[in-house]
């Protein structure tokens, strides 16, 4: 396998050896149901200081293959095909030999840093026992050069910070030190398996720099592991497309993202929500699910989803070809695309566009919030709790929803958003305010009979669809649970759990089956029949499409719709991804630190964002093209949100502001004393921002 | 972390203060001492019973408050424990039977922590392997045998030891031989009747350590931190050692402080069995005898045997997570 690479930047590194080449790499796992086949083949080369990017979605053996690269696979994993790193072979290598390597040689950046790093050893130990596996230091000498690394990740305050414990560090700070360790004994390929995924989108986008600067640092090769194809458009120099354990494309990422070739590219690029442009364009959700990995059929496992796939597409799989002027690419129809002359997404239908009527239907106020206040008590002490501190949660948020409408809650996390959505979901009380639900003041309920009838108004949808749906319950058990709870008797329950899985495009079967047995877009779309059982008014919904892949994530964006503008729901979603948020709805309210710093219509807000947290937020997110992504101007959001327990006297803004720092005197005082009011922007009806300095 | 123990130590002298205390007012009300004379023949009038009770400070008709000062004063001035209503001096009785209990209930949780944690690691690093599947059997085995049962056992096997052995080198019964004398041979001997009631609690108890341990180690031994260890550079085998199983083994060992009034309630049977004049008979008999004094001693005695557990859990608990230190 010859690839001739096309590169940004030839001169570079002319005449250099790759630093890893991968060939016919393979994992299989055992299963109850017979071997999965996570990877089939793959191969690449990586040269140093470049970055390959390997984009897919869950399930395609992203991951696998960067274990199997690493030799981290369980001991149960079959691993073949060679790996060869600085020219030796590492697949077949006992664990003593390998552990010389890793580390040394090669280092890993995991997805997860909450559990990526050992809960008892302080930092600066975990740093200086990696550096001190392969290098012959003194306790002294490795603790020296672990401040160094930790100051080179940008750990403030790294002398003081080596002695702090995991737990002392927030999700971005633990990420840098797991990057640390990554390069501690300067390797010359890194891998990170989607290292920004479980991070808000201001933190990503400075993870990601401070992985682009380990690499410059250490002249490392950087394979990178991601499902975002915008991530993929900032850093790749290669990307490879995997599909049901291959490569299905592998090219430069100009290239690919020009003109992709293999029709699941151009259908997943067509997929993915985007926050750029003046409009938005419609998405097209791919159909179908990704095919299961045990026993696959003959045939381009794409097949069944492809626009355009032909009779031989589903006898013979395709061998990765190259396609001139374009990488390679594994489609038997390739090059017509390549050229032009076939589109790839022919026949597919775009998600219905919002009905612009859909706005002027929306009825009565189904939800009011008025000045909601929550606060948490911290405590000390085992036996006799001291309260030491309040942490201010939400202070003072208030808003309206219609039936038949949508708004979003956004913000980083600790903004409150979803202590405002279970403070609502409470039927109680609150702390301080008001909560209105369908006309009845959720203070004035006085007997648990009033809650449980409420109740049938307002329900929820929870982010991770297998976690919200008890693995030992069938579908329908599930879907009857909250109809038995209400009283309905067996023949009502039976035809309405029928109905609600036709309502959201499910088939009668699947009500015999686990949960575990569903796909993710199925196990999401179940949860949602649930929440409709009771035929609420109010429909939350907590981060619903964060744990779905992009291909199906399109689809249920598609149900939510449909399901609102029929039954005239109205959705109140927390989210934090404003992509997808500007998608699914109306209005968006923008949340910091417990406060609503602007809210507006979606395409207000995008169009012509005020507060400058809105619009760093939505520069943050990364663009899925290559050109616009590497060129646009970033207000990058330095640090992260303060401590809730002491919020700023004045705008809770104030330490990040872009626009504080270079405020003048008088204005800063004003910021740092005085609560910025609502103020409306003429000529935008409900667009209000909260700041001093706009 | 000196502090931190001194701290925790002196929660604990407060808890048994409390526990003893209460202890004594519950035993007060529950047991009456004047039974233990009205089989005795001449019958005694009632009037005659209390005035027989009074010298030991049992006196029914005195208020219980004064009763309990009484008896909380001479405890704290005089660690005097009083008298059974007898008038046998309960100090007396509990030194020596302290001494052997807490011998036999000290060890046999230490081997037990030992032995089920090293059987835990061994086979959760091996899961599914034969080796985990045949100890796991029979630990589950022996987690159903009651106490009794599994002394018998080891008393048989004892027995068969010596006839094989040819030689009387177990002891069955008794805590020590009458006829032993100097240092050396006494110890020797009292070491030989300590293994078969060792081995029958030890017996009893490793099996919760190798269970719970196993699957606390399994449950580190997928944890991301092990594979960030490896993907520095440990082997396998290192990163466990060094990152699993330091974390897996702390909430051993806070269990362990729990678990030492369970090892003294099963003494209580061990004892019967091997013959052994321990706390755990003598509990029995206290309450069996309307024993006051006796009973809330040997109350006393666990709560002081569980503080000491608990103290050892609390420095094994520093030692494992630094994290202690810091907050």
């Amino acid at each position: 396998m010859t690839l001739a690479t096309p590169q940004l930047d030839p001169a570079s590194h002319e005449g250099a050896r790759p630093v890893l080449s991968v060939r016919d790499l393979r994992v299989t796992f055992p299963s109850e149901a017979g071997p999965v086949q996570a990877v089939r083949g793959v191969g690449f080369d990586l040269m140093p200081g470049r970055t390959l990017c390997v984009v897919g979605e869950s399930g395609s053996g992203k991951s696998a293959t960067a274990m199997g690269i690493m030799g981290l696979l369980p001991p149960s994993a079959g691993l073949s095909g060679r790996v060869l790193l600085e020219g030796q072979d590492l697949v077949g290598l006992d664990d003593r030999a390998l552990s010389r390597i890793r580390g040394r040689s090669i280092g890993m950046v995991f997805q997860d840093p909450l559990s990526a790093l050992t809960p008892i050893y302080s930092v600066g130990r975990l740093l200086s026992d990696a550096l001190r596996v392969h290098q012959d230091l003194t306790r002294r000498a490795a603790w020296e050069q672990a401040v160094q690394l930790l100051d080179l990740v940008g750990i403030p305050d790294p002398r003081g910070r080596a002695a702090a414990f995991p737990h002392e560090f927030s999700g971005g700070m633990r990420q840098r030190v797991v990057i640390a360790l990554a390069i501690a004994n300067r390797p010359a390929v890194l891998v990170a398996d989607e290292p920004t995924t479980a991070l808000d989108v201001t933190v990503q986008a400075q993870i990601l720099d401070v992985l682009r600067l380990a690499q410059r640092e250490t002249g490392a090769g950087l394979v990178l592991i991601t499902h975002d194809l915008g991530v993929v458009a900032g850093h790749a120099d290669d990307v490879a497309v995997m599909y049901a354990g291959r490569f299905v494309e592998h090219a430069d990422v100009t290239e690919l993202f020009r003109r992709p070739a293999m029709p699941y590219t151009a259908r997943l690029l067509a997929a993915v929500p985007t926050v750029d442009g003046g409009t938005r364009r419609p998405l097209v959700p791919i159909g179908g699910e990704p095919p299961a990995l045990v026993d696959l059929p003959g045939g381009c496992p794409f097949a069944p989803r492809c626009a355009v796939a032909l009779d031989a597409c589903r006898t013979a799989e395709p061998e990765l070809r190259q396609v001139p002027g374009h990488g390679e690419v594994a489609c038997l129809r390739a090059t017509e695309i390549a050229d032009g002359s076939l589109d790839p997404k022919r026949d597919a239908a775009p998600v219905e566009p919002r009905s612009p009527e859909g706005r002027a239907a929306a009825g009565e106020v189904v939800l009011r919030v008025e000045d909601l206040v929550k606060t948490f008590p911290i405590t000390k002490g085992a036996v006799l709790k001291r309260r030491i501190g309040t942490l201010h949660a939400v202070g003072g948020v208030g808003f309206e929803l219609r039936a038949g409408e949508t708004l979003a809650l956004v913000g980083e996390s600790g903004s409150g958003k979803t202590t405002t959505l279970l403070e609502i979901l409470r039927l109680a009380r609150p702390e301080g305010g008001r909560i209105e639900i369908a006309g009845t003041d959720v203070g004035t309920l006085d007997s648990a009979a009033a809650v449980r009838r409420l109740r049938r108004d307002v329900q929820i949808v929870m982010q991770d669809p297998l976690g919200a749906l008890d693995p030992r319950m069938p579908v329908f058990h599930s879907l009857a649970e909250p109809l038995r709870a209400i009283g309905r008797d067996r023949a009502a329950v039976r035809t309405r759990v029928g109905e609600l899985l036709a309502l959201v495009g499910l088939d009668a079967a699947i009500g015999d089956r686990f949960p575990a047995a569903l796909s993710g877009g199925q196990r999401q779309r179940v949860g949602i029949a649930r929440a409709l059982a009771t035929e609420p008014k109010l429909l939350a919904l907590d981060e619903p499409l964060s744990a779905l892949d992009v291909s199906v994530q399109a689809g249920v964006i598609n149900l939510l719709t449909r399901l609102k503008r029929e039954l005239g729901l109205a959705y109140l979603v927390v989210a934090h991804d404003l992509a997808v948020v500007r998608y699914v709805s109306d209005r968006i309210a923008v949340m910091y630190l417990g406060h609503i710093v602007e809210t507006g219509d979606t395409e207000a807000i995008f169009a012509d964002p005020r507060h400058p947290y809105t619009r760093a937020l939505l520069s943050a997110i990364p663009i899925p093209d290559p050109g616009r992504e590497r060129t646009r101007e970033r207000v990058v959001l330095t640090g992260e949100p303060p401590n809730a327990a002491r919020p700023p006297e004045g705008c809770v803004f104030v330490d990040r502001c872009p626009l504080y720092r270079e405020a003048g005197e008088e204005l800063k005082r004003r910021c740092r004393t005085e609560r910025p009011a609502q103020t409306a922007v003429p000529g935008s009806p409900g667009h209000r921002y909260a700041c001093h300095a706009v | 972390m000196v502090r931190h123990v001194i701290r925790k130590a002196a929660g604990w002298l407060l808890m048994i203060a409390v526990a003893t205390n209460a202890t004594y007012f519950l035993a007060s009300w529950l047991l009456d001492p004047r039974s233990n004379y009205r089989e005795l023949r001449p019958v005694r009038s009632e009037e005659q019973i209390d005035r027989a009770l009074a010298p030991y400070n049992l006196d029914p008709r005195e208020p219980l408050v004064h009763r309990w000062w009484d008896w909380f004063t001479s405890v704290t001035l005089h660690f005097d424990w009083g008298k059974s209503p007898t008038g046998v001096s309960v100090n007396g009785e509990v030194g020596y039977r302290a001494l052997v209990s807490a011998e036999l209930v000290i060890l046999a949780t230490v081997l037990s922590v030992v032995i089920g944690v090293a059987l835990g690691v061994y086979t959760a690093a091996r899961q599914y392997g034969w080796a985990d599947r045949i100890s796991q059997a029979v630990s589950v085995v022996v987690f159903n045998i009651p106490a009794s049962v599994a002394a018998l056992v080891v008393v048989f096997v004892a027995i068969w030891l010596n006839q094989h052995a040819g030689m009387h080198f177990l002891y069955v019964a008794g805590e020590n031989s009458p006829d032993v004398e100097g240092l050396l041979p006494t110890i020797g001997d009292r070491l030989l009747h300590l293994i078969p009631p060792t081995a029958s609690l030890t017996l009893m108890g490793y099996v919760g350590y190798h269970l719970t341990q196993r699957s606390l180690l399994l449950d580190t031994l997928g944890a991301d931190f092990v594979r960030t260890a490896q993907a520095t550079g440990l082997t396998r085998a290192q990163a466990i050692r060094r990152h699993a199983l330091r974390t897996a083994l702390i909430p051993t060992a806070a269990s362990v402080a729990f678990s030492v009034p369970a090892v003294f309630t099963g003494a209580v049977i061990t004892e019967t069995v091997f013959g052994w004049n321990g706390m755990g008979r003598y509990f029995v008999q206290t309450i069996g005898k309307n024993d006051v004094h006796g009973a809330v001693a040997t109350a006393a005695f666990a709560a002081a045997l569980t503080a000491v557990g608990a103290i050892l859990a609390d420095i094994a608990t520093v030692f494992l997570d630094p994290r202690v230190r810091v907050s």
